[in-house]
């Protein structure tokens, strides 16, 4: 049983705007164990971006706050840390890689001073020295030519050669836990596999835990070994996902999974996806937040919010409507009618 | 980092030519009788003849604006009809008493800065209110309606600066070297500073703002960098750099004569030169003294450019 | 996390799910301006602003209409007449309350001249920003959509005028030219093209390469078409601000033109112009000839400054929620 890293219970973000309250993470948890690899996805505005900057305590405020919740990081409260503390535990422990590496790196320093100042202040090394693990981390994320890159500004590197730089800055100090927040989604296609491959073998290196953030289940399929599906805020499903892609159970995770095309099948197949909009995140229903757009809504579902029920090895779901039932709908749909049995 | 230089040395020889070109159509090709015009006050027919003669006007247009080109370049500014006296000579003995204006404004107006960036990193605050309104306010002010208040307060209730004047000793042109220097030196650039100050820590605060807000502040903070390197290092480069420039145009400016400070406080200079030589419709002056301030005008936007390509690397492959 | 940040709203632009929403109650989606309208609402200094300039440009208004429509008299005194019996001494006399605001060294009502002086620093102002905006708007968009020579060469011009600095660009026309209300806006109107132009021209370019152009050219659209029904409708925002602050910016190179004696001639009176007038006689200690054309020239400038100020905070798409 690997070491658990990262322990997430009841966590609810919410930000207090002008417009009123959004509760963006809402009683969402999660764990994380070394060495693996679990992928969050949802829309945007499911919250699971939201979910990662709290564990990184990176949520600006105001107007955002953790209101409730425990994050433990290897035993240890993160939400009890005071703020120097916490400074100690980003880039170090737990570090996180961005969306856009264009604007997420500073255009008017060099690549190399970025990831050496990291190594400095958390490692305390000469500049010299930094500067020297700097160039090395850049080879070892795959970019050709370290010792003329490392002096280089952002603008002269690639797109992906700018998300490899990151992650060099983000492993520099061999974190425990690598946050990846839809790191290939401003990418090409063809940089994205390679981008994957990099974090792969990063966190083969250093036995590090990541967190996927993705709003594509083909990442997710790829990369992790859990996953957990988020909506409106909460989580609704929850598994290893081979178990949540063969077997799933929340009508939201049907349409997601419905809505992706599939090799196997004839030409003729139309792409289904999920009628409806994103929910407001100023105006949630107490009860399920994909009530109004769950084509097999129950009156229940937009009063309370579902209990997690088991349905599997490890594997949870939030939905109303009863087990059987599930069953008999998913059995119907064109989808699984092949797959499952 | 040479080649945009190259570059922006290049662009700066049409855009002077183009100047030139400009200034002389409106002094030339505008007016209805440019000799006239450039005569003087009352000339006399004799004067009036000189001057066509002087200023080739029978020729064709493209030999008067040759003509005109071949003085700009050897710095031959024309002669004022009120002092018979060259106009770059004029210009020269008053640029020390401009250029000690100039300095001192923008000395002043670096104030800004730092006020700008305490302002943004306490957004909201009161002070942050405080500063935002006060900004707008002075901003907004006339220059010479300001100098007037200044003049009225500490000149007439106060007694303790003196409204106008000029003199007393420099040292280097630009520093004071005697309290008759600097006392007349005070209010005038107090008046011009304060409401760039205005301007700047506004524009400041603006620009310190995106850049918190922006993601490559997000990831120093996601790396776990001390607040203390996130404002002054990531911050502060990007955040200054577009105030930095518009204090390095303003010097450029107020190089040209800050017409209407030195006329409000009768502080001799450039500037009041040209006020006078309005009211006298000494044309040769007027146009002189707005052609050498524009050259240095446009001497401090290019070195301003190249600064900021200096510190902005990403400048330096535009266009 | 609001992560839909919505380009100005234009049609086929908005990556948007079709297909009918489900019963939960949803909040209309915001157009480009109700979203800046509300964060512009927020704004008090620029709501202050904007009421200020509204004053201003009614009691302008209400002097056009009365004097050159109704031919009425708006104000209570005519502001050119002359009463030695109100100027002891020739020193003016103070506020009271049959002249609110004093009388001047000739005995001229103050209250009256302010009043009508807002008509032609307004008009000033309008007027120059309309000439700047009319030679901006066309050059801009054609250089922006055109790119290539025509660019080249609209911008060079542009450079031109910018290089002079600003007010002495001003005072040499107005030397050639002469004083004069009509001179003054023609000479701030011309100088000030470059400003619009090259803004519009910066929207331009980044809207010609959106889909609904391309769509316009394959339906047919001939460019000039293209360029003044498509491409410059949607890229007004940022020109809106510039207006503004033209306008504020136009009425005090005005108002230091008349103040070195080069705008507004008498017996036409401009606020610069009378602060100049009024200037010896306020360090004789006659202070309210000076300061009612002082406060009203403030107040306006420091209007059009903060409204313009709040339209680009509100119209800023960085800022959206």
């Amino acid at each position: 049983m690997a070491e658990r890293l990262l322990d997430v219970k009841d966590l609810s973000t919410h930000f207090f705007t002008h417009a009123g309250v959004v509760r963006a993470v809402n009683g969402v948890s999660f764990s994380l164990a070394r060495g693996e690899t679990l992928g969050i996805v949802g829309e945007s505005g499911s919250g699971k971006t939201v979910a990662a900057l709290s564990v990184m305590r990176l949520v600006p405020d105001p107007p955002g706050k953790i209101v409730a919740g425990e994050i433990t990081l290897k035993g240890r409260d993160l939400l009890a840390l005071k703020e120097e503390e916490m400074r100690h535990v980003r880039g170090n422990d737990i570090a996180m890689i961005f969306q856009d590496p264009m604007t997420s790196l500073n255009p008017v320093f060099k690549i190399g001073d970025q990831i050496a100042e990291t190594i400095q202040v958390h490692q305390g090394k000469s500049k010299r020295e930094a500067w020297q693990m700097a160039t090395a981390l850049l080879a070892k994320v795959g970019i050709p030519d370290a010792e003329r890159r490392v002096n280089e500004y952002p603008f002269e590197y690639s797109g992906g050669m700018r998300q490899r730089a990151m992650i060099a800055m983000a492993i520099s100090c061999n974190p425990d836990i690598l946050i990846a927040d839809e790191p290939t989604t401003a990418l090409d296609v063809t940089i994205q596999a390679q981008i994957m491959d990099v974090i792969r073998e990063m966190q083969a290196q250093y036995q590090s835990g990541v967190i996927m953030i993705t709003h594509d289940l083909g990442v997710v399929a790829q990369m992790a070994d859990r996953v957990m599906v988020m909506y409106g805020g909460r989580t609704i499903e929850y598994g290893p996902v081979d178990e949540v892609y063969y077997n799933p159970h929340q009508p939201y995770t049907w349409g997601l999974l419905g809505s992706l095309p599939r090799l196997d099948e004839s030409k003729k197949q139309r792409l289904t996806p999920i009628k409806g909009q994103p929910p407001n995140l100023l105006l949630l229903p107490p009860g399920c937040p994909f009530s109004g757009r769950c084509p097999y809504e129950r009156e229940v579902c937009r009063g309370a919010f579902p209990e997690t029920e088991i349905v599997g090895p490890e594997h949870g779901v939030n939905c109303w409507i009863p087990l059987d039932e599930r069953l008999e709908i998913r059995a119907n749909l064109p989808r699984f009618a092949a797959r499952v049995a | 980092m040479v080649a945009y230089v190259i570059r922006r040395l290049f662009q700066l020889v049409i855009v002077l030519l183009g100047v030139s070109v400009i200034t002389f159509a409106i002094m030339f090709l505008i007016p209805g009788n440019p000799a006239q015009l450039l005569a003087g006050r009352n000339p006399s027919p004799e004067r009036v003849a000189i001057i066509r003669h002087h200023f080739g006007l029978d020729k064709p247009v493209y030999e008067q604006y040759l003509l005109f080109l071949d003085r700009l370049v050897h710095g031959d500014l024309g002669e004022s009809f009120q002092f018979q006296r060259p106009v770059t000579s004029m210009i020269l003995s008053n640029l020390g008493n401009t250029a000690q204006l100039a300095v001192s404004a923008v000395l002043i107006e670096l104030l800004g800065i730092p006020l700008g960036i305490y302002s943004a990193l306490r957004q909201y605050s009161f002070w942050d209110t405080a500063l935002t309104t006060s900004a707008l306010i002075i901003w907004g002010i006339p220059v010479f309606v300001l100098g007037l208040f200044m003049q009225t307060v500490f000149g007439l209730y106060l007694g303790i600066l003196p409204v106008s004047g000029g003199g007393g000793r420099t040292f280097l042109y630009v520093f004071p070297a005697d309290w008759t220097n600097l006392s007349v030196l005070i209010l005038p650039a107090v008046t011009l500073g304060l409401i760039e100050v205005a301007y700047i820590s506004y524009m400041q605060r603006a620009s310190m703002l995106e850049v918190i807000r922006s993601d490559y502040v997000r990831t120093a903070r996601a790396k776990g960098l001390p607040e203390r390197s996130v404002v002054l290092k990531h911050s502060l480069k990007n955040a200054i750099i577009p105030v930095m420039t518009i204090a390095g145009i303003d010097l450029g400016a107020l190089m040209g004569g800050a017409i209407l400070t030195e006329t409000v406080f009768s502080r001799p200079g450039i500037g009041l030169m040209i006020y006078q030589a309005i009211g006298a419709r000494d044309l040769p002056v007027v146009a002189g003294g707005v052609l050498f301030a524009t050259l240095v005008y446009v001497i401090a936007n290019l070195l301003v450019d190249i600064g900021y390509a200096y510190v902005d690397p990403r400048i330096r492959y535009e266009d | 996390m609001g992560d839909a940040v919505s380009a100005p709203s234009a049609p086929g632009s908005q990556a948007s799910a079709s297909l009918p929403a489900g019963d939960v109650p949803q909040t209309k989606p915001l157009g480009l301006w109700a979203d800046s309208w509300r964060r512009l609402k927020r704004n008090k200094v620029a709501i202050i602003g904007l009421v200020i300039i509204s004053i201003f440009l009614v009691i302008g208004a209400a002097e056009v209409v009365a004097t050159d429509v109704v031919h009425v008299n708006l104000a209570p005194y005519n502001p050119n007449a002359v009463n030695y019996k109100l100027t002891p001494h020739g020193l003016g006399s103070p506020p009271s309350l049959a002249h609110p605001f004093g009388t001047d060294y000739l005995g001229r009502d103050i209250f009256s001249r302010t009043l009508v002086a807002t008509r032609i620093s307004l008009l000033i102002g309008i007027i120059a920003v309309a000439i700047a905006l009319t030679i901006g708007l066309a050059l801009g968009p054609v250089s922006g959509y055109y790119g290539g020579a025509i660019d080249s060469v609209i911008m060079r011009l542009a450079d031109i005028f910018f290089a002079y600095p600003y007010i002495l660009f001003v005072l040499l026309i107005m030397t050639v030219l002469g004083p004069g209300f009509r001179n003054v806006f023609i000479a701030i109107g011309i100088l000030s093209w470059a400003t619009y132009a090259r803004l519009v021209r910066g929207t331009v370019l980044s809207i010609k390469t959106m889909e609904y152009i391309e769509a316009a050219r394959a339906q047919g659209a001939s460019d000039l078409r293209i360029i003044f029904r498509h491409v410059l409708p949607n890229s007004m925002a940022p020109v809106y601000v510039a207006i503004a602050m033209g306008i504020g910016g136009a009425i005090v190179t005005e108002a230091a033109l008349s103040f070195l004696g080069i705008g507004i001639q008498p017996p036409n009176a401009s606020w610069g112009s009378m602060i100049s007038d009024y200037l010896s006689y306020f360090f004789a200690g006659r202070w309210w000839m000076e300061l009612f054309p002082s406060v009203a020239l403030v107040l306006t400038v420091f209007g059009f400054i903060s409204f313009g100020n709040g339209l680009r905070d509100a119209t800023d798409p960085k800022l959206k929620e």
